[in-house]
């Protein structure tokens, strides 16, 4: 930072003229009245040496490339800029209007947990090396992140039971439709994808994007009961299917027949897409062990914070097979000329830079910092640490579920059984009333699901992470059967 | 001070029995598994990670970003990825509780703050492009394109329209033919110029009734502002096709000149790179979308709306979206730090930020020209493309060989070998958070380099951990995991 304290100084010169002028500056922008240039170095003195060694006479001359006609003629209308101070202010304001969980009980889930966050990560996340760098198109400048890149690949494949993973994709979502899109490139059967109504419905709205003109028929499979009735599925499942597409646990946190799926889907000559809860592989078997051939997941349970749906990060790994199929970056080990171990982006022939439209996917950009949080949270937790989460999930999940479902009020919605999350129906069908009273007690109940599934307008998904206590369980059930007060009531104090 | 024993792999680090995190003891009655869950669901153990002690995890992840270069460290002029300076204090804006530990699916009415930040949002990027619809969603730039293309895809579909082609320079990014191709349509390449302009000849050779986008980078890829936008837009427009603009390059033009204005009906910004957001060693970024009234009811869901008294709310109710390409609202951390950028710098400062990018730009222009050509010219935008060909004819020294090089002197490489359309290719974007003084010694020892020993280049870099790894053996023989 350089000038003035208020900027006033330094701001005015900065539409600067080589010589002196006599007329004003060439610019329609009045000068600025703010402190608005807090990331740039060059003084008056420098723009002034600059242009001469350009050989121009202004900054504006240096736009002379773009047509008059073309340009802007005003200001942008955009608020005057605020300095640190200032700023901070104004967005400790609007943060101020809006609650996380970190002042709110979360029982959310669907997809995006409130699971417990070690200060580790936020250390190396936090390294300037490793947040203010990029893809590592230098190899010999980024053994850092290549390396950080190919332990969390190997991870991947520890915790999918699958040969090879890419080093991150966006998101759960946009991974359910890569994996698809892989699938159907990778197989000659491209007329139809056959997917469990179990699957995230915000997945399923990707797969249908992106599949959109690509004359591929979607086929959904409904799953009343709360999980995929085999044999409806199998009879789904066509010459034509390239894959079956699965989660496990559900949508609904129920668990699926995943053997029995795949076989199908293999008897069948389909391939089989699986979404999974990193987590649940505490304790549950992992995509390749009941036999996926492509898993995918939601990576932000693995130590990245809810941010409000982003950014998080997608998992994709899949069978050696496959791998020419794969989209997005991946990191091999190799030597390099002295002979000496070290990691390099690698089958670059896959991708968009070289490839273009014959690509497997357009993926440029990934979530490599995200990448690198899972791969420092496994790190921390180890196998035992990963079970007793798990673990902890499930205990707290099922009493909560149990206590509710023994009130007058509330009954599961499904008889399958669960890991980490449950569907229960609230027999008034005052769903919103009951997502209103949580929040003024201090918690946040659980995730409607009308809107997805119009069957379950009287339902909520609840969640229970390995932080939620025996007292908060107690107090949303509690909170759930409560006569609903006439008057506003008082919150409960917060609880951590 | 590098320390290697502790970068050893994490899987040669682990030792049985180690553990770096405690779990509570369980508070509710604890029944055994089987009766919890059928045997068929259950792993027998659970997977192989590393065990480790959190002192070794954080000397480990510590030492290995010592063994990278970045925009804290280290000049970075990647061309095309605008690695500016990543502003401290949008870090703090987006760890802010009620920004960033809001949970996707929350309340609306629980976080008016955080939706009034995103709706302004949508506001700024239209105002900023001349788009006057805005989507958020996307969580990259090429996912951006992909959410624009098929936005145009059902556009043409509402309108009973059939058509495939997609018309893009051979100077575009990758990602460009890429999107095209997985929202289904056959992308044709227009030849570009020597100066870096699109061959009008040939555009208007492969311009017909099937058009349905035309994509261009404008600034484009050589750092030029396309002197044939209009033209360009304007027999596009009369064919009933449509303008995307790939906004890589927005930190040239930002209060400049509009896309909206000069033809666009579509573009997509990468917040990480003109809006500062950190690239994260590879990501995140985000890839906001604004297009034209007439292609709003397509933009992917949802958006925010802003209701006569004030609320704001999420718009699912579109029956013409595209839909979602990924769960959740969007990349909103990436958000909030671009958000805080842009707040920092208002209308002015947003305009003096395209002025000292391309002052930069031109001066290292300037001085970089006397030794290596730069076919496009005299002048440029926010960056430039020279040409080692002349080098590499000469002395056999070529653009990869001054890359590495450069490593040794401290200063990260430029892009090389892209654009395809400039041989030996040296693309160079030195971004306004840079001095004079590091742009004087860039120049400097990028010169020193053309004079140096042709045998010490083939070889370099040779002060950095590690020198050129064999590529070709890691492609035919991919060691992909570790295996143990």
């Amino acid at each position: 930072m350089w000038g003035t304290p208020d900027g006033h100084a330094t701001n005015q010169v900065l539409t600067f003229v080589a010589s002196p002028a006599k007329s004003p500056p060439k610019t329609h922008i009045p000068p600025p009245k703010s402190a608005s240039m807090p990331y740039l170095y060059n003084t008056p003195e420098d723009v002034a040496e600059m242009l001469t060694a350009i050989g121009a006479k202004s900054i504006d001359e240096l736009f002379e490339m773009v047509p008059e006609d073309l340009r802007f003629k005003r200001p942008l209308n955009l608020p005057a800029a605020q300095g640190e101070m200032e700023l901070e202010g104004t967005l400790r304001a609007m943060a101020a209007r809006s609650t996380g969980v970190g002042t709110k009980v979360c029982f959310l889930g669907g997809g995006a947990y409130d699971h417990f966050i070690p200060a580790v990560i936020d250390t190396v996340a936090g390294r300037s090396e490793f947040y203010t760098s990029y893809t590592p198109y230098q190899p010999e400048v980024s053994q850092g992140n290549l390396q950080a890149m190919f332990e969390f690949q190997s991870l991947m494949t520890r915790i999918t039971g699958l040969d090879v993973s890419n080093s991150s994709l966006y998101d759960g979502g946009s991974a359910a439709a890569e994996g698809v899109l892989m699938a159907l490139h990778g197989s000659s059967r491209d007329g139809r994808v056959v997917v469990a109504e179990s699957v995230h419905p915000e997945y399923r709205s990707a797969i249908a994007t992106y599949l959109a003109n690509l004359g591929v028929e979607i086929v959904t499979v409904p799953t009343p009961g709360g999980v995929v009735d085999v044999k409806q599925l199998a009879a789904e499942i066509t010459p034509q299917t390239a894959c079956v597409v699965l989660q496990q646990p559900n949508f609904f946190g129920c668990l699926e027949d995943a053997d029995a799926i795949c076989q199908a889907a293999h008897d069948a000559g389909a391939l089989v897409v699986a979404a999974f809860d990193p987590i649940s592989t505490g304790i549950l078997k992992r995509p390749g062990d009941y036999g996926a051939d492509i898993a995918i997941a939601e990576g932000q349970n693995l130590g990245s914070p809810l941010a409000y749906g982003g950014p998080y990060l997608g998992i994709i790994a899949c069978r050696e097979s496959l791998v020419r199929r794969m989209p997005g970056r991946i990191v091999g080990r190799t030597t390099d000329r002295r002979g000496k171990p070290c990691y390099t982006l690698t089958l670059q022939t896959r991708e968009q830079h070289i490839r273009r439209e014959k690509a497997t996917s357009n993926v440029c950009s990934n979530q490599a910092l995200f990448a690198l949080r899972a791969t420092v949270y496994l790190s921390l937790l180890g196998p035992q640490g990963l079970r007793d989460t798990a673990e902890l999930c499930l205990q707290k999940s099922r009493y909560l579920a149990d206590e509710l479902a023994a009130t007058d009020r509330f009954e599961l919605a499904f008889d399958a059984p669960t890991f980490k999350e449950f569907v229960v129906r609230d027999r008034e069908g005052k769903v919103d009333e009951l997502i209103a009273h949580g929040l003024t007690a201090g918690m946040l109940i659980g995730v409607p699901l009308g809107n997805w599934y119009p069957d379950l307008a009287d339902c909520l998904l609840i969640a229970v992470t390995e932080k939620r206590t025996r007292a908060e369980l107690d107090a949303l059930v509690k909170c759930l059967t409560a006569k609903p007060a006439r008057t506003r009531e008082k919150p409960l104090a917060a609880t951590r | 001070m590098r320390n290697t024993r502790d970068t050893k792999s994490l899987f040669e680090l682990s030792k049985p029995g180690r553990r770096a995190t405690l779990l509570p003891k369980c508070d509710v009655p604890a029944r055994p598994l089987g009766s919890l869950l059928p045997a068929s669901v259950l792993a027998d153990l659970p997977p192989q990670l590393p065990e480790l002690s959190e002192p070794a995890v954080v000397r480990h992840f510590v030492n290995l970003s010592t063994q990278n270069m970045s925009v804290d460290t280290h000049f970075y002029p990647l061309g095309s990825c605008t690695m500016k300076h990543n502003p401290k204090r949008n870090e703090r804006a987006a760890a802010m509780p009620g920004f960033g530990d809001v949970h996707p699916y929350a309340p609306e009415a629980a976080i008016q703050g955080l939706l009034e930040l995103l709706y302004d949002m949508q506001q700024y990027l239209s105002e900023i492009s001349g788009l006057p619809a805005c989507s958020l969603h996307p969580a990259a730039g090429a996912h951006g394109e992909l959410a624009a293309l098929l936005v145009a895809a059902a556009y043409f579909r509402d309108r009973g329209e059939k058509r495939t082609k997609v018309l893009a320079p051979d100077s575009a990014h990758g990602t460009n033919p890429a999107s095209a191709a997985m929202a289904g349509f056959d992308t044709v390449t227009v030849k570009t110029l020597k100066t870096g302009a699109v061959d009008l000849d040939d555009f208007r050779a492969k311009l017909d009734d099937n058009i349905a986008v035309f994509m261009i980078t404008n600034p484009n890829t050589v750092g030029i502002f396309e002197p044939s936008m209009k033209i360009i837009a304007d027999e596009v427009h009369a064919r009933g096709g449509l303008i995307y603009l790939d906004g890589a390059n927005m930190n040239a033009i930002l209060g400049v000149a509009r896309p909206g204005d000069f033809g666009a009906d579509m573009q997509h910004y990468n917040p990480h790179k003109t809006f500062s957001g950190p690239h994260g060693g590879g990501g995140p970024g985000a890839g906001p979308i604004c297009v034209t009234e007439a292609l709003a009811p397509y933009l992917p869901m949802p958006i925010v709306r802003k209701s006569s008294s004030g609320q704001f709310s999420l718009d699912f109710s579109m029956p013409k979206s595209i839909g979602h390409l990924r769960a959740f609202f969007g990349n909103t951390g990436v958000l909030v730090r671009a958000y805080t950028y842009i707040r920092a710098h208002g209308p002015d400062g947003l305009r003096r930020v395209s002025e000292h990018a391309v002052l930069n730009a031109n001066y290292l222009l300037s001085k970089i020209k006397h030794f290596l050509p730069v076919p496009q010219g005299e002048r440029c935008m926010h960056e430039f493309v020279a040409s080692g060909a002349d080098l590499k004819a000469t002395k056999g020294v070529s653009a990869m060989d001054l890359a590495k090089r450069l490593l040794d002197y401290g200063f990260h490489a430029p892009t090389v070998y892209f654009p395809l359309t400039v041989k030996e290719a040296i693309m160079i974007e030195p971004t306004e958070s840079e001095s004079k003084e590091t742009l004087d010694a860039f120049a400097e020892v990028l010169f020193r380099i053309t004079e140096e020993d042709p045998e010490l280049l083939h070889e370099a870099p040779h002060s950095t951990p590690i020198s050129r790894p064999n590529e070709v053996q890691a492609a035919r023989e991919p060691v992909l995991s570790w295996k143990s």
